[in-house]
């Protein structure tokens, strides 16, 4: 199978990161992870990635609950920022909320792949390689 | 000579005759001459005629000169107005008469004064004439048929008509007149019956007439040979007399109708005559009873029998009108209403001598007052003990009548009450409406209205009522006043607003329960599954070192769990019973107190606080609350101060209706509303990258300051502050 370039956590819990760079190590699914605490730092990140014109990260997961900027202002920003392979970009939202007024509002942002409901486990990081190539 | 022959002759004649010679002198005359027209003359013989007979007409002299010529003249009644205006009727025959050689010699007259005999006769056609009256005869051997002229005015025929006994027959209206007077004539034909009887008759002109006619026949030898009889105009008699008649009638009829009993007594001999409308009243059969006034008496009822009596002496000693209302009992036990009016008629010394009066029977009018005044009555008694407000309003607003239950609604006495007017004890807001539809029932646009509107109570609070307003109007349609019915809802009211509050409590608090379901599942799940994916690591991790960092990944985990679980429940708390627990909290000293608690960390910031309330303010709250809020606000102030400034915390209250409003503002790093409004109390919300943000302080002061039925509000500018509004219950009720 094959491995994706780079894949981009945002998330502020160091635990889930943890888990999740494990699994991705397990599965083998990327050359390099990029790690975000918040919406704000992801969006400044980025922002320097495609300044310096480097490609943006295949994959985004993206968790929702956050300070500073949280996981749908990232959403708004995110559109926002002019790279040639953004619209590539898969992006999953993981979280684990299971408020159904969330996954309502999930279905109104075109740029989001899917919903991961956490814990994150090595089928759903499989299915989202699956879905990359 | 022949002279004396015929002197002799004439002196006997039945007529005044004389003959005179050329010169006009007499040469002989009837006694009848000198009798009638020169009684006191001695002998006429050889003395002039015009001496004799001074006043002889100018005219008749004119003529005596041309018989004299040989002429002859004669008249059968002549008038004569002498200078002095005297009438003299004269009727004359003249001739002349000769000598045996033809020549004329003298005159032969006889002369006549007919003046009496003319007056009467002029009399009578004028006394025919204004009375219209007429004549006519019908020969029955020729039938021929004599009208006079006013007969013949009477039947507008022209003057030269000419009748005849079968036209004249048939100048009566057709049928019943026509009938009657054929019938009349054929029967005074027969048997010689006069008659005298009025018909009508239709004109020549096709006008109706009534007429008076009379006839009688005139029998020979057992035949009858004439009818005659006169013919009068009573048309304007005989109509006056029918309309009398009628309007006779027509009142015996309105009586009768009206049921007005018209009677009349006697007062010498008590003698008392009723008409028949009278029996009615008093419900008697005429043929029962001799003495009307024994009927009237006995029919009275004995408890109205004094006054009755005591107003008839009034009235016949002249004190006073009789008009005056009785009841009687008639035989058969009914019960009736009368009122009787009457008039004393008095002779010359001004004693009474007939009473004249009415009576009609009122016993509806009565029912109807009765009941008029039951209803008049029930409706005061409803008025004054209604439990619901009620009062008269005047078409200028102000109050008529008020009843009681209305003066404890708006908490003023009954006196003071009535020097207001509505419109004065109305809100502002509510007056336009009511105005609008009181004048539209002044205008007669709508006969009432009901509206839902606020007073002003005496205290100053406002009363909730249910206004129905209903005209009342006069007789002849015109306003008169309004009844207005004041219910008093304010208890619905308020019990209405708190029930609202209550809803709008629950709706928040299921909302909030909701909103926290979704946070417990939330928070606890995302340490579930940390905890699930470190034990799902740890148990395939062979690496010593690694397993060991598993392990501790798993306790920081737990704890975190710990902590939301001690968050969770904290919010719990805040929400259970927090209403029952509430007491007065003196407001200045729990923030003092709690600026006291802070000394080291405002004193670190070199944080000044201005706290500018009353040192005796007091809110309704929960002291451990107020305590948690007024910590977490100052700590949040400290934690997000600006590092470019001196900390500032100013505190300030108001009052605003019944609340108690706290402003906490300070001039840190402030925060993007418009961003993070709408999380700014949610749980777990953290804006600023502080490590000591958690996201529960505002979540729980949020809750807090709800569970005492108070709010809080936030304005924030970014690097300029932010200014908390704390609502809190005032501390009196």
């Amino acid at each position: 199978m094959k491995k994706i370039k780079t894949a981009c956590i945002i998330d502020d819990d160091p635990i889930f990161i943890y888990g999740t760079k494990r699994l991705m190590a397990e599965v083998d699914f990327c050359e390099t992870v990029l790690v975000f605490q918040n919406g704000q730092d992801a969006i400044d990140g980025l922002h320097k990635i495609t300044e310096s014109g480097e490609k943006l990260p295949c994959v985004i997961f993206l968790d929702l609950n956050m300070p500073v900027m949280n996981g749908w202002e990232f959403l708004e920003d995110f559109v926002k920022i002019p790279n040639h392979n953004r619209e590539k970009v898969l992006i999953y939202i993981i979280s684990s909320s299971v408020d159904p007024r969330d996954l309502e509002r999930i279905k109104n942002y075109e740029v989001v792949n899917n919903y991961i409901l956490k814990p994150i486990s090595k089928e759903d990081l499989e299915s989202a390689l699956e879905n990359i190539f | 000579m022949e002279t004396v022959s015929i002197n002799f002759l004439i002196k006997d004649s039945p007529t005044a005759v004389a003959i005179l010679d050329l010169d006009m002198c007499f040469i002989s005359h009837s006694e009848i001459w000198q009798r009638q027209l020169a009684p006191d003359s001695g002998s006429l013989i050889g003395k002039s005629y015009y001496n004799i007979l001074p006043n002889t007409p100018e005219a008749l002299r004119k003529i005596y000169c041309d018989c004299l010529k040989g002429a002859s003249n004669s008249n059968k009644g002549r008038k004569f107005i002498a200078a002095n205006g005297a009438i003299t009727w004269l009727s004359w025959k003249i001739n002349s008469w000769k000598d045996d050689n033809g020549k004329i010699k003298g005159l032969i007259t006889t002369l006549e004064d007919i003046t009496e005999t003319k007056r009467r006769e002029e009399l009578l056609i004028k006394a025919q004439k204004v009375a219209r009256i007429g004549a006519w005869e019908v020969d029955l051997f020729s039938d021929r048929v004599y009208w006079t002229q006013i007969t013949k005015e009477i039947h507008e025929v022209p003057l030269n008509y000419v009748p005849s006994l079968e036209a004249g027959l048939n100048f009566y209206k057709k049928g019943e007149h026509r009938d009657n007077i054929t019938r009349l004539v054929s029967d005074a034909i027969r048997d010689g019956t006069p008659w005298d009887t009025e018909l009508i008759i239709i004109t020549a002109k096709e006008n109706e007439l009534w007429v008076r006619a009379k006839g009688e026949v005139e029998i020979v030898d057992g035949r009858p040979v004439r009818i005659y009889g006169t013919f009068q105009d009573i048309d304007e008699k005989k109509k006056t007399e029918l309309n009398f008649l009628k309007a006779t009638e027509r009142l015996a009829i309105a009586t009768k109708a009206a049921n007005v009993g018209i009677w009349d007594m006697d007062i010498t001999t008590k003698k008392l005559v009723w008409d028949d409308n009278m029996y009615h009243l008093y419900g008697i059969d005429k043929k029962d009873f001799e003495s009307e006034y024994q009927a009237w008496r006995a029919g009275l009822h004995p408890d109205d029998r004094t006054h009755v009596y005591q107003d008839i002496e009034l009235a016949l000693s002249g004190k006073k009108g009789f008009d005056t209302e009785f009841r009687i009992i008639w035989p058969n036990g009914k019960k009736r209403h009368i009122k009787a009016m009457a008039v004393v008629q008095r002779d010359a010394d001004g004693n009474p001598i007939k009473m004249t009066g009415t009576n009609w029977d009122i016993t509806d009018l009565k029912t109807v007052q009765g009941k008029l005044q039951k209803s008049e009555e029930s409706f005061e008694a409803a008025f004054e003990s209604s439990n619901i407000g009620m009062a008269l309003v005047g078409l200028d607003g102000k109050w008529i009548k008020v009843n009681q239950s209305l003066c404890n609604s708006l908490g003023y006495s009954e006196a003071d009450l009535m020097q207001t007017t509505f419109q004065e004890l109305t809100h502002t807001d509510d007056l336009d409406k009511d105005l609008r539809l009181f004048t539209e029932v002044i205008e007669g646009k709508r006969q009432s209205y009901q509206i839902e509107k606020r007073y002003h109570h005496k205290n100053g609070h406002i009363v909730y009522v249910i206004l129905a307003v209903t005209a009342v109007r006069k007789i002849n349609g015109k306003l008169s006043h309004f009844i207005s019915q004041i219910m008093d809802i304010s208890a619905r009211i308020n019990a209405e607003k708190k029930l609202n509050r209550l809803v709008d409590i629950t709706t928040e608090q299921n909302d909030s329960l909701l909103n926290f379901a979704h946070i417990v599942s939330h928070n606890l799940r995302s340490h579930s599954s940390n905890l699930s994916m470190l034990s799902g690591f740890l148990s395939t991790e062979e690496n010593e070192s690694e397993q060991k960092n598993l392990v501790n990944m798993l306790r920081d985990a737990s704890e975190s769990l710990n902590e939301t679980v001690l968050h969770l429940n904290e919010v719990v708390q805040v929400k259970v019973d927090a209403l029952d627990k509430m007491k007065r909290v003196n407001l200045y000293s729990t923030i003092m107190c709690v600026e006291k608690n802070l000394g080291l960390l405002l004193e670190e910031k070199n944080a000044v606080c201005h706290v500018d309330i009353d040192k005796n303010l007091e809110i309704r709250g929960i002291s451990a609350y107020l305590d948690s809020i007024f910590l977490n606000l100052f700590t949040n102030s400290i934690k997000y101060s600006s590092p470019e400034r001196t900390p500032v915390i100013t505190i300030v209250s108001a009052q605003i209706e019944d609340k108690t409003v706290l402003t906490f503002s300070d001039n840190g790093l402030g925060i993007d509303l418009k961003r993070h409004g709408d999380k700014l109390f949610g749980m777990y919300k953290t804006f600023h990258r502080n490590k000591d943000a958690k996201g529960i302080g505002l979540f729980i002061t949020k809750n807090q300051i709800e569970a005492m039925n108070g709010s809080i509000e936030v304005e924030s500018t970014v690097d300029v502050g932010t200014t908390f509004k704390l609502y809190f219950d005032s501390g009196c009720p």
